[in-house]
């Protein structure tokens, strides 16, 4: 009798040692989620309104001389830059596929479907080579051209079309891509006017 | 005091997380092109390193032996995604610029190890200062490589030109292939300097 006792007594602790365990690891994470939870409860709304500031800055950026941004009916995403009332430039978002996964890109255009600016939302290209697609240099080949211009090319006295940045042609080829899709859709909407 | 000082001390040359022990070699690689990236990603693995060495020492007594490497990447990855969460209402930009490296800190190999080596076997106060010490040293290492690296491969520091015109950038050291090979060259230098320091010893010693 006080055998079996005895190994109901140890089988009963062996299987409370691994609760036990399980248990230390369910507490780690409870706590751990409880403390996420709390931080992301604070800081969430914040950083909401941090991005919401940060796009109208980055659309000012692009369009200096609008005063007023708006969301463009039916087409998701845009937005028209007007001046005094009457739209000089839309503001679209545009995605292609770079060297290490998606460019996401806003580019400003305008209305008679050229390119102001543009803007990289968020890329994962190389360091020190790829990204440097973001940076003034770069978008200075970008600017003011036209769609039928949109062409990566690979000969610095070539002043037409887009010249690749230096170790990164699939990089400025998504990105010019990118742009150029940009521009088609607003030609298109626009009807070229 | 003087002892805590030491345990500080010896995650700057002596124990370097890079030069020395050769973990998180790829955060070396991967964001050392600029300094200022290198500068960020040290102070953050800084304070990730020495908030859980604080924290891995706060609960040693309390973690199963059985489970206490999840319970200790549990309690990285709860510092890793806390500072992203404030980083991003605080400072969006800065947490656009580090990017999906900010959340690799979280299986950075300097870390796990600083809290099973020393964390869970000490009190809070020295485990903060071991902390801060690697974090230290591992900012210091990053900077170093990110000032190298940056002046060669783009001819600036900190975004401003200076090496002129005439200066071709090296690409290679923009690359992974550059900071492997730096990287070589700066154990290797250290170790001679450690060799000339071990035979300097010897030579007072005779006498």
């Amino acid at each position: 009798m006080s055998e079996t006792h005895d190994t109901h007594a140890a089988h009963v602790e062996k299987e409370y040692s691994i609760l036990q365990i399980a248990m230390n690891l369910t507490i780690a994470c409870l706590v751990s989620g409880i403390i996420l939870a709390t931080t992301y409860f604070i800081t969430h709304p914040i950083a909401v309104e941090k991005a919401k500031m940060l796009e109208e800055q980055a659309m000012k950026d692009l369009v200096a001389e609008a005063d007023t941004f708006n969301a463009v009916d039916g087409q998701e995403g845009w937005f028209s830059a007007e001046k005094g009332g009457s739209i000089i430039a839309y503001i679209v978002p545009s995605e292609s596929k770079g060297y290490g996964g998606t460019i996401k890109i806003m580019v400003a255009v305008s209305t008679d479907g050229k390119v102001i600016d543009y803007n990289i939302l968020s890329m994962n290209e190389t360091p020190g080579l790829g990204d440097s697609a973001a940076k003034d240099f770069f978008r200075d080949r970008i600017k003011g051209k036209a769609s039928d211009d949109l062409i990566v090319v690979k000969d610095p006295s070539n002043k037409e079309n887009v010249q690749a940045l230096t170790g990164a042609t699939i990089t400025s080829r998504a990105v010019t891509d990118g742009v150029r899709a940009a521009v088609d859709e607003v030609t298109e909407f626009t009807g070229g006017k | 005091m003087r002892n805590l000082w030491n345990i500080y001390k010896k995650g700057l040359i002596d124990e370097n997380p890079i030069f020395v022990l050769a973990l998180s070699l790829c955060p070396a690689l991967a964001v050392t092109t600029s300094v200022v990236n290198a500068f960020t990603m040290g102070l953050s693995v800084m304070f990730v390193i020495t908030a859980n060495n604080v924290s891995v020492s706060l609960i040693r007594n309390l973690v199963n032996p059985k489970v206490r490497v999840p319970v200790y990447i549990t309690s990285i990855a709860t510092i890793v995604t806390f500072v992203e969460l404030v980083l991003e209402a605080f400072a969006p930009l800065l947490y656009k610029e580090l990017g999906i490296y900010l959340a690799l800190v979280v299986v950075f190999a300097i870390i796990l190890a600083r809290a099973e080596v020393f964390a869970s076997k000490n009190k809070v106060i020295p485990s903060f200062f071991d902390g801060l010490g690697m974090g230290s040293g591992f900012t210091l290492a990053m900077v170093i490589i990110g000032v190298i690296r940056e002046l060669l491969g783009s001819g600036t520091i900190l975004g401003h030109t200076v090496l002129g015109a005439w200066y071709n950038p090296a690409l290679i050291m923009i690359l992974p292939p550059g900071a492997f090979l730096l990287i070589g060259y700066m154990i290797g230098g250290l170790k001679i300097y450690e060799a000339k320091k071990a035979k300097k010893l010897r030579e007072v010693d005779a006498q």
